[in-house]
């Protein structure tokens, strides 16, 4: 009886000083959370992180402007491309209509339709090629 | 039974004991403890200042940075707006290289006056694109120099000091090329 009851005792002290010391942990360390050299700290890395931050945003604007800058360049190529591409097809198929009555009716078709897909293609080596080939069968 | 009680009454002096030589060097030590603990809070204050210094410095700084920055984009976007403008500018004037050429050599095919104005924007973009200053200079001069040579046969023809019927120097520069 007096053994278990020592033993209960035992663990009761141990468990309250278990708690006890927890607690006191806890206490410290909130205390010591916000206390004034732990937010001088954290107010610290806090701004250095907004450095960074501002540091950073500078360079992604920076890449924002010059990849919309080169995309309008892009784009005024592309509108001028399309433009002469159109004027060169424009010219083939005029060449095209002059020697309409020397093509036999399938050559005349195939070359128009290739006329028509390489211009859709915006493929200019394929309508310089076909304005030689068309050159050829002018002299021929 | 009594040997638990003197077992008990030995731990409870050995306990006394403890506590009498931890109070005995409390005693001799107070002074320096107490120097230690107002060194460490002095430490920790002088920290604090500093940290609070450095970060209202670092603070103002950002906004320079901040102000900085805003001036340098709005002077890159400037920059920017421009390149693009000028960017127009060249494909209209090689636009009007390959009128002027249609209108001087009025029997040159089509196929000619493209791959000419093709060749001319092919330097123009390799200009643009050129990453070194000096490689900028030396494709901006090739296309000056091509430009010359494609307005140098037009008024040759215009003037009927040759008679080519195509503008074979400029040809030339682009088989050279």
């Amino acid at each position: 009886m007096l053994g278990s009851a020592m033993l209960l005792s035992a663990f009761a002290l141990l468990i309250i000083a278990g708690v006890w010391g927890v607690s006191k942990i806890i206490v410290r360390a909130t205390l010591d959370y916000f206390s004034a050299k732990q937010r001088a700290q954290r107010r610290w890395w806090f701004v250095q992180a907004r450095q960074d931050q501002v540091k950073r945003l500078f360079y992604f604007k920076t890449q924002q402007i010059k990849y919309f800058s080169e995309l309008n360049r892009k784009r005024l190529l592309k509108r001028n491309n399309r433009k002469h591409i159109q004027s060169l097809s424009k010219a083939i198929d005029k060449d095209l209509q002059s020697i309409k009555s020397k093509l036999p009716a399938a050559t005349y078709q195939q070359l128009q339709q290739d006329n028509v897909r390489f211009r859709k293609q915006q493929d200019i080596e394929s309508l310089l090629k076909l304005q030689q080939k068309i050159s050829t069968l002018v002299s021929v | 039974m009594t040997i638990l009680k003197s077992w008990v009454i030995n731990i409870v002096n050995l306990f006394h004991s403890v506590k009498d030589e931890n109070l005995k060097w409390q005693q001799v030590n107070q002074d320096a403890q107490a120097k230690l603990k107002h060194a460490r809070v002095l430490a920790e204050k002088a920290l604090e200042a500093e940290l609070k210094k450095k970060s209202v410095k670092l603070e103002h700084d950002i906004n320079l940075l901040k102000t900085k920055h805003d001036a340098e984009l709005s002077m890159f976007k400037t920059k920017c707006k421009q390149d693009i403008k000028d960017y127009k500018q060249y494909l209209a004037s090689l636009d009007q290289l390959k009128a002027s050429i249609q209108v001087s050599y009025t029997h040159l095919p089509e196929a000619v006056a493209f791959t000419i104005h093709h060749h001319a924007k092919y330097l123009l973009n390799k200009m643009w694109e050129a990453e070194d200053f000096e490689q900028k200079m030396q494709h901006e001069m090739q296309l000056i120099r091509f430009m010359t040579t494609v307005h140098e046969d037009a008024r040759l023809y215009l003037e009927g000091e040759t008679k080519d019927n195509l503008p074979e120097r400029t040809l030339n520069l682009i088989r050279q090329q």
